[in-house]
């Protein structure tokens, strides 16, 4: 039966892209500015023969780390901008276009710049961490809420976008008139924050980023099956018996956690969140979250791991940008997904 | 399959929406019943509140005054769960969600009854595929929901009512956006549900033709107040004449639907033919305008009673004659010499 193929294709898919995020995740250990054979590598990881101090530092302290938030990054920025595109029933949501993470910079912004002084016990301590990631946290949530408060009211795709291009844009402005009145040596540990990436993450902040992050990923699993109603909407939704307030409550926790705790520690990544769950649509041609989930969780990975590989421009003395690098590889798929359904029906 | 049976009850109900504060009622002292194995049909004008009472009957919204009875239980003592498994509903939005097929669409009407991840069982497929076989659709379950037709994606929509399993489904304008063919089989579909399995279906239509001459009953709401019963019923007691103040359109008591009022023109009489060609020539002549008037007629027409190359003899005034092969012909030429 056609129902049993499909089933066996899903299956070979992951497995495919299981094996595509191992090799990525060793490729992205293995390239840096400076070329370090394969076999120092694996040696280094597993502890064993005799590598330099250095080296090994290269390696367990800054590439690791590195892969591991590059596969976090992707994940939690799937995973939320999946949910989002579910609840709003819009195809174009995500974390960065409708101001989320515009929303935990302002969170940071607030904490950095606002109260400095509680926090001259520094963002590479764990309390520092955890400091940083809740109040990105609460600055998600906040975006959110006001983004589903205007959504009760205007039920256009685009509009709702545009009010969250807006809000992100207000949580921007709030952050540069913040930075405007700061004294210098608050600015200097906000600026440090801003210029976040994948490789900015200590060993230390990822004990707090990848408890965060599975907390998020956990909670997204038991909205399984109230984002597959929502996807028919709300009134059908509450027909088959959904309770649509605490649905909605778990989304938004599992969103504002992910999103805010990436941008706490990375900054602000563009496009992977409207970008990734839409290649999972794609490959495996489902709108069934047990199947979505999965698939942007790996895919997620995948992309991450591999802008990341880009922006160390193999061979090159500097890294670029991993914004750039992520907008790059998303917007080509966002185009896609407007050209394909220019009369914006749904998810 | 549960072997539930619903009756609603209605009882002093009014409708409407909270505006700030303020309740603004649309309706007031409804008081209707539905049982089980009926298939009733709301009819209203635009405007007038079909939606508005639906949305109170499947709980959507609260109602301002009066209660909801099912199966003597109030409607609000429904846990949001419970009342999943009793009443089932399709709305009037047409769902267009990419890369859905038509069996995910229905698995989804099992989420009352499946586990925290949904996962389904034998049952729950079994349930599933019947509910295809049901409404017509086999064939159609790896198919994407938007990409079939509106009639099937309705009967989709439909089946996944089956596959929720209620003994009551309520349904806003299933008919509209389809074709004359799928609204007659859509509405089958009901009578069928209805029949053979005791469920009670509740859908607002403005299609009267089909609605009257396929269900149990009418609601029927008008401006004033809300009547019930038996769309013969309606029909002799002259309700359907108050559901518009138009002078343009009017409720035709024989034939059982709305008409367009015409200029009148004058009568006619008709001679000769019976049968098939009489009744569609008085259509025609209607058409344009001309009433049937034996006695006196303004337009006397001449039809030998001949199925083949029928050529229609006219006088009018007793003066005018002329001749036409055709109906077009006839009411073309009819216009023209009776404008002035």
């Amino acid at each position: 039966m056609l129902k049993n193929r499909l089933v066996t294709r899903d299956f070979m898919l992951f497995g495919m892209l299981l094996l595509l995020t191992i090799l990525l995740f060793i490729l992205d250990i293995f390239f840096g500015s400076l070329l370090i054979p394969f076999k120092t590598i694996l040696q280094a990881l597993s502890g064993t023969g005799n590598v330099s101090p250095e080296i090994k530092s290269i390696i367990i302290d800054f590439r690791l780390p590195k892969a591991i938030t590059a596969v976090m990054a992707g994940m939690a920025l799937s995973i939320s901008g999946l949910q989002m595109q579910t609840i709003f029933r819009n195809p174009l949501a995500g974390p960065y276009v409708l101001g989320i993470s515009a929303g935990a910079s302002l969170g940071v912004a607030i904490l950095v710049l606002g109260f400095s002084s509680v926090f001259t016990l520094g963002l590479f301590t764990i309390s520092g961490s955890w400091a940083l990631v809740i109040v990105a946290w609460l600055g998600s949530a906040l975006v959110l809420f006001l983004i589903l408060a205007v959504s009760v009211r205007i039920k256009d795709i685009l509009t709702i976008l545009i009010l969250g291009m807006l809000f992100g844009s207000a949580a921007s402005s709030i952050v540069n008139i913040l930075q405007y009145f700061s004294n210098e040596s608050m600015l200097k540990s906000f600026i440090i924050w801003t210029m976040g990436s994948l490789g900015s993450v200590t060993t230390s902040q990822l004990n707090v980023l990848i408890p965060s992050v599975l907390v998020g990923l956990i909670l997204s699993f038991f909205s399984v099956k109230s984002l597959d109603v929502m996807l028919l909407g709300e009134q059908y939704a509450k027909s088959m018996g959904l309770r649509i307030r605490n649905a909605r409550f778990l989304v938004f926790t599992s969103t504002s956690i992910l999103a805010g705790s990436i941008t706490a520690f990375c900054g602000p990544i563009g496009f992977i969140g409207i970008a990734v769950p839409h290649i999972g649509r794609l490959l495996f041609k489902t709108a069934r979250h047990k199947i979505l989930i999965p698939s942007s969780l790996l895919l997620g990975s995948i992309v991450m791991l591999f802008s990341d590989i880009v922006s160390q421009m193999p061979g090159y003395e500097s890294t670029l940008p991993i914004n750039s690098v992520t907008a790059l590889v998303g917007i080509p798929v966002i185009i896609w997904i407007i050209l394909k359904n220019r009369k914006f029906s749904s998810v | 399959m549960s072997n539930q049976k619903v009756n609603i009850t209605v009882r002093n109900l009014s409708v409407g929406y909270k505006k700030g504060k303020k309740m603004v009622a649309i309706k007031e002292g409804i008081n209707v019943n539905a049982y089980a194995g009926e298939l009733i049909a709301l009819i209203g004008s635009n405007g007038i509140g079909k939606s508005t009472l639906l949305r109170t009957l499947t709980g959507f919204q609260k109602a301002l005054g009066g209660e909801i009875l099912l199966n003597d239980r109030n409607l609000n003592s429904f846990p949001i769960k419970e009342l999943a498994r009793v009443l089932s509903f399709v709305s009037t939005e047409a769902i267009r969600v990419q890369n859905l097929r038509v069996w995910e669409l229905l698995s989804m009407g099992r989420y009352p009854y499946t586990n925290l991840i949904g996962t389904l069982t034998e049952e729950d497929n079994s349930i599933i595929k019947r509910a295809i076989q049901q409404v017509g659709l086999s064939g159609y379950e790896d198919r994407m929901i938007d990409q079939i037709s509106d009639g099937e994606r309705q009967r989709a929509m439909i089946a996944r009512t089956l596959v929720q399993d209620t003994p009551l489904i309520i349904l806003d304008e299933p008919t509209a956006f389809l074709d004359i063919r799928n609204k007659y089989e859509i509405i089958h579909l009901l009578h069928e549900f209805v029949r053979n399995e005791n469920k009670t279906v509740l859908f607002s239509t403005h299609d009267l033709n089909i609605s009257t001459s396929e269900v149990d009953k009418i609601w029927l709401m008008l401006d004033d107040k809300v009547v019930e019963g038996a769309p013969e019923d309606l029909i002799l007691a002259g309700n359907f004449d108050e559901m518009f103040h138009s002078d343009k359109v009017y409720f035709n008591g024989e034939s059982g639907d709305f008409k367009l009022r015409k200029n009148r023109l004058g009568s006619y009489g008709l001679k000769g033919a019976e049968g098939k060609i009489a009744t569609w020539t008085g259509r025609a002549l209607m058409r344009i305008g001309l009433v049937c008037d034996e006695s006196n007629p303004l337009v006397m027409i001449n039809l030998p009673n001949v199925a083949i190359n029928p050529v229609w003899k006219v006088v009018i005034n007793s003066v005018e004659k002329f001749e036409c092969t055709s109906l077009y012909e006839l009411t073309a030429e009819l216009s023209e010499r009776l404008k002035g």
